[in-house]
């Protein structure tokens, strides 16, 4: 008869006892598995919100240029984006490239002439994988002959709705001002004001017609997976030294990256909550129980049992607990959460977005894994605190109590 | 078995100091069964206590077997009280959720015996208090009478040089405590403390204290 299931069996002593404390760890388990599920939903969201508005999966730009002013930004772009881009389409991991050029123009509609920033893209393919610009009229820049998106702030300045034309006169690389006509596709909102008064979308080739470039700002990537981007990444620097590759949480450090980093503490803190909770309740009901077998302790003690050997026995019979109530509560969390609410909770929009989402809890078996461990810790040190002063009780005191 | 010499022992009860031994000097015999008597407080559950290694000397010699106990650290004290004591309690102290039988192999685990020493040990003890045919019932399904014989099997499975019994019988009634006192008769060194003119009728050696002195 080994210790273990010595204290497997004293869960049998008193079946209320044990199954109030297996629902107390159940109850802490299921809040901390759900509340977790859902934390890791709106982080999932949220991520793929990130990386499908703006960003991609990560970005390529020369070294250092993200982090500096430059007086012609031009001559820092990216020089050799032909074979950059045949690099990338043999990369099995990357799925799609977005080269992009950005600058600073005026557009003008007869005599109105407002300034902007504009952004030369692959309108076709960004229309594919960046799916959450809210085009409020017309339609999002695919291959339209010389279309123009617009930010709202911009078409309300100009006076402009899709079908009318725009001239955009940008500085070019040698610095000549040129010119081109557009025809409005669509005008979009991001909810944020600077953004939407400021920015417009063209097609790349046009913009790099009007900069007098063949070079590419950015690239944007996406990817077959997530964890695709440090093999990406590494493959890039290491073939093109002068150019660096940086992921979207980095790229949107402000936004997303501190999100996730606000919403982890704020996760923190609910757990240790829920921890503290169920240690508490896990530690009255074990103190009584453990009160009332004084003298059994004190008997496995007069018999040679170590102080460890005591502890050892109490704190299994807490682990025994500590699984049996978190599987339980992880098990009704997850039937509960995916019978009733499996399409998911409708969420306000987050921050820098301005669309509501669905969150889906997502539940994982790392999750599972860490529920359990967290629960089991709390029950151990719970069976801890309230065994060890009965087990360290001089044993002829312990004999001597009252049953 | 036991050498004593000088031996104090004191406790506080709140405020006051108890002398539960004073000066107590005294040499155990082994191989027979001795009744330590004496009125209540008088120091005979504490003495006990000195002598199973569950209380420490605080004053004066107390050897076992040639060996001082004031000078063993914790771990020498848990391997003397594992394998060579045996101890038996007024109140049984029986593991509830364990059958008799189990109750009875828990402690021989402990001694590094192989399965099969173990189960013949089990059986031997069982057999010698008579209970080999209840080995499958738990406590609660036995008389005090029962659990009392349970505590002694568990006791003596384990071979131990002495088994010391705090008021065996005084649970039982006159008849079943005849019936312990018969098993425990001819078990080898056996130390108990009794206020029962019965128990103490089978002793062949008694200690009489009064205020933690030998009278």
């Amino acid at each position: 008869m080994t210790w273990i299931l010595i204290a497997f069996r004293n869960l049998m002593r008193n079946f209320r006892r044990t199954a109030a404390i297996v629902l107390t760890v159940a109850i802490g388990a299921g809040a901390l598995f759900s509340f977790a599920g859902f934390i890791h939903g709106i982080l999932d969201e949220y991520r793929e919100t990130t990386i499908h508005s703006h960003y991609g999966y990560g970005q390529i730009h020369t070294k250092g240029y993200r982090d500096s002013a430059y007086e012609d930004p031009v001559k820092h772009w990216i020089a050799d984006w032909p074979r950059l881009s045949l690099f990338l389409a043999g990369q099995e991991e990357i799925t799609s490239v977005f080269p992009r050029v950005s600058f600073s123009a005026l557009i003008k509609n007869g005599k109105t002439t407002v300034s902007g920033h504009g952004e030369g893209v692959d309108g076709s393919k960004e229309a594919e994988f960046f799916t959450t610009l809210n085009v409020e009229e017309g339609e999002t820049l695919r291959d339209q002959p010389r279309g123009i998106l617009l930010g709202k702030g911009l078409a309300t300045a100009l006076n402009v709705h899709p079908g009318d034309s725009v001239t955009v006169i940008a500085t070019s690389a040698k610095s000549i001002l040129n010119d081109r006509k557009f025809t409005v596709a669509g005008i979009f909102h991001t909810g944020n004001a600077h953004f939407d008064k400021n920015v417009f979308r063209i097609p790349l080739k046009d913009a790099q017609e009007l900069l007098k470039t063949n070079t590419v700002e950015s690239v944007s990537l996406g990817l077959r997976h997530l964890s695709d981007w440090e093999k990406a990444a590494s493959a890039i620097e290491e073939r093109f030294p002068a150019l660096e590759a940086t992921s979207f949480d980095e790229l949107d450090k402000i936004y997303y990256k501190h999100s996730v980093d606000w919403l982890n503490a704020q996760f923190g803190v609910v757990r240790i909550i829920i921890l503290g909770i169920v240690l508490l309740g896990i530690f009255n009901t074990v103190s009584a129980a453990i009160l009332e077998r004084k003298q059994e302790i004190g008997n496995l003690r007069a018999n040679g049992e170590s102080v460890f050997e005591v502890m050892r026995l109490i704190v299994a019979e807490g682990a025994f607990l500590a699984l049996f109530g978190s599987l339980f509560g992880i098990a009704v969390a997850y039937a509960v959460l995916m019978g009733f609410i499996d399409q998911g909770l409708l969420m306000p929009p987050g921050p820098g977005q301005t669309r509501q989402f669905l969150v889906t809890f997502s539940f994982t078996w790392p999750l599972v894994l860490e529920t359990v461990l967290y629960n089991a810790l709390a029950a151990l040190v719970a069976s801890f605190l309230a065994g060890i002063k009965i087990a360290r009780m001089p044993i002829a005191k312990a004999l001597r109590s009252s049953p | 078995m036991y050498q004593i010499k000088d031996l104090e022992f004191s406790y506080f009860l709140g405020k006051e100091k108890i002398e539960a031994i004073r000066k107590l000097t005294l040499d155990i015999p082994g191989g027979s069964l001795i009744a330590i008597t004496g009125p209540s407080g008088s120091g005979k559950s504490t003495l006990l206590n000195l002598l199973g290694l569950i209380e420490p000397p605080q004053e004066g010699s107390l050897r076992f077997l040639g060996e001082e106990i004031r000078e063993m650290g914790e771990k020498r004290k848990n391997e003397i009280r594992k394998s060579e004591i045996g101890f038996i309690f007024q109140q049984f102290h029986l593991m509830p959720i364990l059958s008799a039988e189990e109750n009875v192999r828990y402690f021989l685990t402990k001694l590094g015996l192989d399965g099969k020493s173990i189960g013949d040990r089990v059986e031997e003890a069982l057999e010698q208090v008579g209970l080999w045919e209840h080995r499958k019932k738990k406590p609660s399904e036995l008389s005090g009478g029962q659990k009392q014989r349970v505590a002694i099997a568990r006791a003596i499975a384990k071979k131990p040089k002495v088994l010391i019994a705090d008021e065996p019988t005084a649970s039982l009634d006159q008849k079943t405590g005849r019936e312990i006192m018969d098993i425990l008769t001819g078990m080898g060194s056996v130390l108990l403390t009794t206020h029962d003119p019965m128990v103490q009728a089978y002793a062949k050696i008694q200690y009489h204290l009064v205020d933690g002195q030998l009278i």
